[in-house]
């Protein structure tokens, strides 16, 4: 269980003006749960992931996994990233290998590991192709194995399918639908798409701007498990319903931060 | 799956034929356009010291078979091969250095700068009046020549590394050795080994330049003498080996780069 409790962290611009990035945000993720993050941009969803996987520190608050403080990054948790985040050099085996190496794991070892992986997300027979030969949408497989490949108890994607195209999008939810559905992890998921948001999430978190805050959790009442009818849950009642009220919330937002930009 | 992984492979085959055949062509086509104007010019307006392209090409011969030149290209080298050993040495680590850490950067960034705008000839003089006339002059000129180009690329590898995959390492544990030893350095190699092309290149100017400018010897001394007897043909030999010699291992450099580096998209043909 990941807890929360009243984070706040202020940035200082290039020009030396304070951005209130966080403002004292409280959050329980329970275990096993999907979780999707959601909000206009700059209201601090990177931030609040980075610091969830202990790479960016905060001012005040607490950050607790298990009732353990985060102090750092640790091997109960992953990371997903929207550029991916590959090394260019390396292979798909290398890639997928990377992080069960940094953690000492011999390599007989870890390529049975990254093997089960790249099966598991549909690159068999690219093992050896380098980054650079890959679309978008397998290079983030990539990324995805890599990340699962160290067994991690938490995932944290900050909008990993934000840089592929729309038809590699809706693939590859529902291969993360499939694979969460079968493994036990609990995902922290930003993203910018209120489709994405309650199709993915138990819970969608709802953020708005300056300073970054907590306006409002929505439960996703939708039946599990959804991979197998993505289609018919996008036509139910409820996904359209949640949908829209989220889009409601949002232009809200966007509509008062013009006004404030407006004053100024 | 396996017509899948083949088929690029096929269709890309006789696309990157024509990749190579096109600026083959036209290399030689150019090549062959100069050394026509340059045999009219020669015949028409050349003189006493412009020969034509073909008296050039046959003065090639005697020159590269006489002892004279072999020797004059030896000591030429031996201070080009020390000069750039030392800048390598010297380059690579202190453009690593100052990548990664901004404030010694903005220390030593007015001097990067001098060194960069000043005319080198223009501290031979310096050199000559500090260390003398010898091999060792010639080696720290090589050197100066050629170690900012390496310095300057070698530190915009390092800081062009995508910090994501710093963050990314962090993740998974990777202490700062280990962000060195497998992002840092492996994501600077392209451009180290750019940087390590280009002062090749500033290195064999170096060389000339010294020869010409400070002490008359070795392949500088032979351009002078035979500018001094009219051996125009002579003349344009040995600045044609020299030419030769920067083009073959600027090639090498490249053909290492892309052994070395293969997955930059632009190995041996950015910043050229
Ligand atoms: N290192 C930093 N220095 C200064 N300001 C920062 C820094 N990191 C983030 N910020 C600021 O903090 C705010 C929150 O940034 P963050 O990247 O978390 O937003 P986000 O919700 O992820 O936005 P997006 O949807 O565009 O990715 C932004 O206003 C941003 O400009
Ligand atoms: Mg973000």
């Amino acid at each position: 269980m990941i807890e929360i409790n009243q984070l706040t962290k202020t940035f200082t611009s290039q020009d030396g003006t304070p951005v209130h990035a966080l403002g004292g945000v409280d959050l329980t993720v329970n275990d096993n749960e999907f979780l999707t993050l959601l909000g206009p941009s700059g209201c601090g969803k990177t931030t609040m992931l980075k610091m969830i996987a202990g790479l960016q520190g905060w001012d005040g608050g607490t950050i607790t996994i298990d009732g353990k403080a985060v102090t750092g990054p640790g091997p109960d948790r992953s990371m997903v990233f929207q550029n991916f985040a590959l090394l260019p050099w390396a292979t798909v085996m290398d890639n997928v290998c990377f992080g069960l190496r940094l953690r000492g794991t011999e390599r007989r070892a870890r390529e049975e590991r990254a093997q089960e992986l790249i099966e598991m997300v549909g690159l068999s027979g690219f093992e050896s192709k380098r980054p650079g030969e890959l679309s978008g949408g397998m290079q983030q497989r990539v990324g995805i194995a890599r990340a699962l490949a160290v067994d991690p108890q938490i995932l944290l994607m900050d909008e990993p399918f934000g840089a592929v195209d729309e038809q590699t999008r809706r693939l590859l939810q529902e291969e993360l639908l499939s694979i969460w559905e079968r493994n036990r992890l609990t995902v922290v998921f930003v993203t910018h798409s209120m489709e994405e948001a309650v199709l993915l999430g138990d819970r969608v978190v709802l953020m708005s701007a300056r300073p970054g805050q907590i306006s409002e959790i929505v439960e996703v009442p939708l039946a599990r498990p959804r991979s197998s009818d993505v289609g018919g849950l996008e036509r139910s009642r409820e996904y359209t319903e949640i949908t829209a009220h989220l889009w409601d919330q949002l232009r809200s937002m966007h509509s008062e931060h013009r006004a404030v930009e407006a004053v100024r | 799956m396996t017509s899948l992984t083949h088929e690029p492979e096929r269709s890309a085959r006789p696309a990157m034929l024509n990749r190579l055949d096109s600026p083959l062509t036209y290399q030689i086509l150019t090549f062959a356009l100069f050394a026509i104007g340059w045999q009219i010019y020669g015949t028409f307006f050349g003189g006493l010291l412009v020969p034509t392209f073909t008296e050039t090409v046959a003065a090639l011969v005697p020159t590269l078979v006489s002892a004279e030149f072999w020797e004059a290209f030896v000591v030429s080298n031996q201070a080009l091969v020390l000069g750039f050993a030392a800048a390598v040495a010297i380059g690579v680590p202190t453009g690593i250095v100052l990548g990664r850490f901004r404030t010694l950067e903005r220390l030593s960034n007015v001097y990067l700068n001098i060194l960069l705008v000043t005319p080198m000839a223009a501290i031979i003089p310096l050199l000559v009046m500090s260390v003398g006339f010898g091999l060792l002059s010639r080696v720290i000129l090589v050197t100066l020549f050629a170690v900012v180009m390496i310095i300057v690329n070698v530190r915009a590898g390092i800081r062009q590394v995508d910090p994501s995959l710093i963050q990314m390492a962090r993740t998974f544990g990777a202490g700062e050795a280990q962000i060195w030893r497998e992002i840092l350095l492996p994501g600077a190699l392209p451009s180290i080994m750019t940087g390590i092309r280009l002062g090749l290149g500033r290195a064999v100017t170096g060389m000339v330049i010294v020869e010409l400018l400070m002490v008359s010897l070795a392949l500088g001394g032979l351009i002078l003498e035979y500018r001094g007897s009219f051996n125009g043909p002579a003349l344009y030999a040995v600045i044609v080996a020299i030419i030769a010699e920067a083009l073959v291992l600027i090639s090498a450099a490249q053909w290492l780069e892309r052994r070395i580096a293969p997955w930059a998209p632009s190995a041996g043909k950015a910043r050229s």
